[in-house]
């Protein structure tokens, strides 16, 4: 029952290996993910991005309502900006992370997680009460590439796209004829776009954007999950399930940037967020870099003095660096913090691992704050 | 790969270099399942194990993926050369993807399950 996106015939084509992720089946690499991974962050990457949702949200009351779900404040947007989201359940823990994007008045759109689509629009529609709100899921008639890298606005200025849309905007816009909306965003750590394209269009779109790309004086190559993981990890860009879930709250996750201390309505989760942003948590993020030669795994246990204090929740090689990373979540000691070394456990043996900052490389991409 | 090779249905390969004595590794089957190879882990020279013991762990950016022995035996050699550099066990040039060597009295018993290459490459098609 995998479902498939409408450029499955052309990663076949292009040879890629098919994984099933979130309940579709997705191409994980089509040469090397260390290969694709550096030609994101030296020249051009596409990525096959249709299994994310777009969801619509509209009414006049649209506005108070997102209010009501998001600590973000919401009346801040602008027509064509967008901002990083969380989605609190009650107790703050996350049902999901989101980009929300004001496209017009009282007219909003929703990037969500693929996997958490059906259980975010009906979480979001029990919230809706007596508010004129209308929750419109188009996930199905858009598909979504994604052109990320250092040259991928230089990319896009050569297919014709002149004006690109300003770090977290989106814009209607127009390439090889067709409309779609282009949104500058991504989830790389560097700069580049997000197209979201009716599904028909798709197909054709994809190859003439590769067959252009051979042209030029740089690699622009088709970019597989496995890079898509290993750049966001080293971005230290939080995957839902993984580093985030319904029992973390966007302050246990590092996202305290993200949430506004001076917001007057209330919203889910509420209380317990500004509880912990005056008092302090007693579980947090951290970022990781192994010392000892061994690589931290989703799902390892971090100790400290011989006491387990948290477990590896995103972990891998850093293609960029050679060294291998985590994020984890620990206890919130106060003798732990950037510079300290705890030990990971790995096939029943400690290895050594220093706390250290994120993101793991410099993000190129202009920040959001 | 070479045709006297003996394999594992998890894709580990046996050769005898002289009597009772072996080569171990994974099939090319199962590097390009893996992928790009980042991280080998060998045992030490002496140590001993038995079938379907797990003798070495290679990871890939995406995994770690436990390896077995094929049959019983003490480790004489480690191929070091992989274990420092693992991407030489995607460089097509290099012929030496061996992980160790090992010194084995097993019968035959201890072979009856492994497979000639002929029937692994249909196993894996």
């Amino acid at each position: 029952m995998t479902k498939r996106t409408f450029l499955h015939d052309n990663h076949v084509k292009l040879g890629a290996k098919m994984v099933d992720f979130a309940g579709w089946e997705m191409p994980v690499q089509y040469t090397s993910i260390i290969e694709e991974h550096k030609t994101v962050r030296e020249a051009v990457g596409l990525f096959d991005v249709s299994h994310m949702g777009e969801v619509i949200y509209k009414g006049k009351d649209v506005l108070k309502f997102l209010n009501k779900v998001l600590p973000q404040r919401i009346e801040k947007l602008t027509d064509g900006k967008a901002v990083y989201c969380q989605l609190p359940n009650k107790q703050g823990g996350l049902i999901d992370d989101l980009i929300v994007y004001k496209l017009e008045e009282n007219k909003y759109l929703i990037v969500h997680n693929a996997s958490r689509i059906d259980e975010d629009v009906n979480w979001l529609s029990l919230n809706i009460g007596d508010l004129d709100v209308e929750i419109i899921n188009e996930s199905h008639n858009y598909s979504m590439i994604a052109v990320q890298g250092p040259k991928a606005c230089e990319f896009m200025n050569a297919m014709g796209v002149q004006e690109l849309p300003k770090f977290f905007s989106i814009a209607k816009g127009q390439l090889f004829g067709t409309e779609l909306w282009i949104s500058r965003t991504g989830y790389t750590g560097e700069d580049g776009v997000e197209l979201v394209i009716k599904n028909k269009f798709v197909s054709k779109i994809w190859d003439k954007l590769l067959e252009e790309g051979k042209k030029m004086s740089y690699p622009v190559k088709p970019i597989g999950l496995g890079a898509r993981d290993t750049l966001r990890l080293e971005a230290a860009l939080h995957l839902y399930g993984n580093d985030l879930d319904e029992t973390t709250t966007p302050i246990e996750a590092g996202l305290s940037w993200s949430v506004p201390k001076d917001k007057d309505e209330d919203y889910n989760g509420k209380s317990v967020i500004m509880d912990q942003i005056k008092n302090g948590v007693s579980k947090k993020l951290i970022g990781l870099k192994m010392i000892d030669r061994g690589i931290p795994r989703h799902g390892y246990e971090v100790f400290y003095n011989g006491e387990k204090i948290g477990t590896v929740t995103s972990g891998g090689i850093s293609p960029t660096s050679g060294n291998n990373i985590a994020m984890a979540y620990i206890k919130n000691l106060d003798n732990l913090t950037v510079g300290s070394t705890i030990q990971v456990l790995i096939r029943e043996k400690y290895y050594n691992a220093e706390i250290v900052k994120r993101p793991f490389v410099e993000k190129r991409n202009k920040t959001n704050i | 790969m070479n045709e006297s090779m003996l394999c594992t249905k998890t894709h580990e390969y046996l050769l005898e270099l002289s009597e009772n004595t072996y080569e171990v590794g994974i099939t090319d089957y199962a590097i390009e399942q893996l992928g790009d190879i980042v991280f080998i882990e060998l045992p030490e020279v002496g140590s001993e194990f038995v079938k379907n013991e797990v003798f070495a762990t290679i990871e890939s950016v995406k995994a770690a993926s436990e390896i077995y022995m094929p049959v019983g035996g003490r480790v004489i050699a480690v191929n070091d050369k992989v274990a420092n550099s693992p991407e030489l066990m995607n460089d097509e040039t290099n012929e030496e993807k061996w992980l160790v060597k090992i010194e084995s009295a097993a019968d035959q018993v201890e072979f009856a399950d492994l497979l000639d290459y002929s029937d692994y490459k249909e196993e894996i098609e």
